[in-house]
């Protein structure tokens, strides 16, 4: 008898395919948020990316597929549009991602300004590759198209705060500060971003933040130093 | 020449994000002009401003609100494009950041003109900082009454502002496309005029909706203000007022500099302090989009929309990149259009295919594997692109390529003949050896 034979006979499109149980994993509060952000719209479905950084925050900074279905009950929308929308947008993340995300701009500026002697000195120092995550779960190092800070090149992103004029000379300093920090993590990110579609936002000190080395100002201007030409040139 | 600065004026003024320093240096008179106006006569004040739309494509921003039904039948909906992301511009992030209540007094101004009672920015998602201080001035805004109901004691103005943010898509900031993602919806571009309406007439919900981008918002005010003649009284036949360009690159003081339109674009690069690192090669005038253009063709070009267009090359939106000696054309181009074929939506097959093509030439060309006619090649595929994608992201990736190829062919029959760059040690660098097969970014 052949294999085929074997197998039980399909209902084809009237049988439902496997998909993910929901964990109902939303709290209380993040039940409030969502209604009120769906508020804000003529259509419940238009609260889908809110939906989708609230269901990132409450899973724990990526988006199983338990939470791709909890998300397509509250909203009442199929699970199938769920996931192709939340598969569109790059910040929605698919995979865990280690507790800080180091997302480097290689973009046109920055990669003409050292973006990728920063990549390398990352990946010494980490001993991963841009892609990887640490067997520690600490960071994921990736490489990221423009994150329009350009005149501050090379630009980092972690969590949601950037970090401008990054150089491979300071970028250890700033995997030192995120060892000891726990304000960058992928879940943070998605609860600020949750929080912005709020009002009251949320409470953000941004004055000790400019102030932190090596961090955002808003007067962009700095003196620019070449990459330094005796570095071989990376991967040759 | 130097920096005439309009919104740019209390920048730098401690506390400006604040609502009570931002009306301190007249903040919201521009709002408070507005409501005593009739909506029209604030229509036609933009109108004699000759503002032109600063996201890209230098659309007349009047006749957008002008093109608004003056009935109220269905809701109107006002949007601010704030989803800046092509690669070379940060005026948007540096306008959120510093002067927050400018662009929301712009887009109050402009929900007063057309009668729309709800308003959205849509925000990148990678800008929580500047959404932060969007957040905070929309809060300030609401608490003194140029926010919500009855606005200024104006009877029936009542308007609401949303922050709705992204989650990284460079298509999103595609005027038609950020709707489907405001929508909640994939990011990809709708039908457009002439085979739909414009938005106009039905955008989101298929209702009237004004989109414009930050930077225009942030505009209004000052044209309210002090008047639409004021405003037209600077730059030039054609293109009015002052832009803001984002200097970046090689250069010794990147940074956002707003200039009058049509100030030489070499004046530019002197404010920003010159060339560094080397010898100017080439500039891209206004973003990633834009076509380059090489240093010896840049002298007697002007930043106004109709000489750049002379020149062959477009203001764009302002993110103004300056190349050194050491830059290798075939490599900085490689990665754009690696750029190009990542944020390619995938909806429309000439863009889709087109742009993943782009870049595997690319990368055989600088893995070594060249062959003389994939120059013609390229040339052929940008033809295919340009012109016949469903958004102009397919045009986009086509014409810096092209023009690179007008402009430094040579560096690319270099690169095929040699197999290496014709630069000792380029920028940006020989990437590493990539699989055949096209890797995008793992998510």
């Amino acid at each position: 008898m052949s294999t085929r034979a074997q197998m039980p006979v399909s209902g084809g499109a009237s049988e439902p395919l496997p998909r993910p149980e929901s964990q109902r994993r939303f709290s209380e509060e993040a039940v409030r948020e969502l209604e009120e952000i769906a508020s804000h719209y003529p259509e419940r479905r238009a609260a889908m990316l809110p939906a989708l950084w609230i269901a990132q925050r409450e899973y724990g900074g990526f988006l199983p597929p338990a939470a791709l279905m909890e998300v397509a009950e509250r909203l009442g929308r199929p699970y199938a549009e769920v996931e192709a929308v939340a598969s569109f947008y790059t910040m929605y993340n698919f995979r865990p991602r280690g507790r800080h995300h180091l997302e480097v701009c290689t973009c046109l500026t920055c990669s003409v300004v050292g973006a990728f002697e920063v990549v390398h000195k990352l990946e010494e120092l980490l001993g991963v590759e841009a892609g990887q995550t640490t067997p520690d779960g600490e960071f994921t190092l990736s490489e990221v198209e423009c994150l329009d800070w350009c005149g501050a090149g090379t630009v980092i992103q972690v969590g949601d705060r950037y970090y401008g004029n990054v150089t491979p000379e300071n970028v250890e300093r700033i995997v030192e500060e995120l060892r000891q920090s726990d304000d960058f993590t992928p879940a943070r990110l998605a609860d600020s971003i949750v929080k912005l579609h709020l009002p009251g936002g949320r409470r953000i000190d941004m004055k000790a933040r400019t102030e932190a080395p090596a961090a955002a100002s808003v007067d962009q201007r700095r003196s620019f130093q070449p990459p330094a030409t005796e570095s071989a040139p990376p991967s040759q | 020449m130097a920096e005439l600065k309009v919104l740019f004026k209390h920048r730098d003024e401690p506390g400006i994000t604040e609502i009570d320093t931002y009306e301190r240096f007249g903040g919201y008179a521009g709002l408070r002009k507005a409501v005593t106006m009739e909506r029209q006569a604030v229509i036609d004040e933009v109108k004699a401003s000759g503002l032109r739309g600063r996201g890209g494509a230098g659309f007349p921003t009047w006749i957008k609100w002008n093109g608004i039904p003056k009935d109220t039948s269905r809701p109107h909906y006002v949007l601010c494009n704030a989803d800046e992301g092509e690669p070379g511009t940060f005026k948007d992030r540096e306008l959120m950041l510093a002067l927050p209540h400018m662009v929301i007094e712009g887009i109050v101004i402009a929900a007063y003109a057309t009668q729309s009672r709800t308003g959205y920015i849509y925000i990148r998602g990678e800008f929580v900082e500047p959404a932060i201080q969007v957040r905070k001035a929309i809060d300030q805004a609401c608490s003194r009454g140029y926010l919500g109901r009855s606005i200024l004691g104006t009877p029936g103005f009542d308007f609401d502002l949303h922050i709705h943010m992204g989650a990284g898509s460079y298509e999103c900031g595609e005027e038609s496309a950020l709707m489907s993602s405001l929508m909640g919806e994939r990011g990809q571009p709708r039908l457009k005029f002439p085979h739909a309406p414009l938005p106009v007439i039905a955008g989101v919900w298929d209702c009237p909706t004004l989109i414009n981008n930050v930077e225009t918002y942030a505009c209004v005010p000052h044209i309210l203000v002090n008047g639409g003649a004021w405003y037209a009284a600077m730059g030039t036949e054609r293109s009015k007022g002052t832009k803001i360009f984002s200097v970046s690159g090689h250069v010794a003081r990147p940074g956002n500099y707003e200039v009058e339109m049509g100030t030489p674009l070499l004046e530019l690069l002197d404010l920003a302090g010159g060339v560094a690192g080397g010898k100017l090669k080439a500039v891209i005038p206004g973003g990633s989009s834009v076509p380059i253009l090489p240093a010896d063709k840049c002298a007697g070009v002007n930043l106004d929309y109709e000489s750049c267009q002379a020149a062959g090359t477009m203001v764009g939106s302002g993110g103004f990149m300056a190349f050194n000696d050491r830059t290798d054309i075939v490599l900085l181009m490689r990665r754009t259009s690696e750029f190009y074929a990542h944020e390619s939506c995938g909806k429309c097959t000439p863009c889709r295919e087109g742009t993943r093509w782009m870049f595997k030439i690319y990368d055989r060309i600088v893995s070594g594997g060249g062959r003389p006619s994939d120059i013609d090649l390229l040339l052929s595929i940008c033809d295919q692109i340009d012109g016949r994608s469903f958004c102009a992201l397919g045009d986009a990736a086509a014409w810096p390529v092209r023009a690179s190829i007008k402009h430094f062919r040579h560096e690319y029959e270099h690169w095929i003949t040699h197999k290496r760059s014709p630069i000792a040690n380029p920028l940006p660098p020989v990437p590493r050896p990539t699989n055949p097969m096209l890797t995008l970014t793992a998510r």
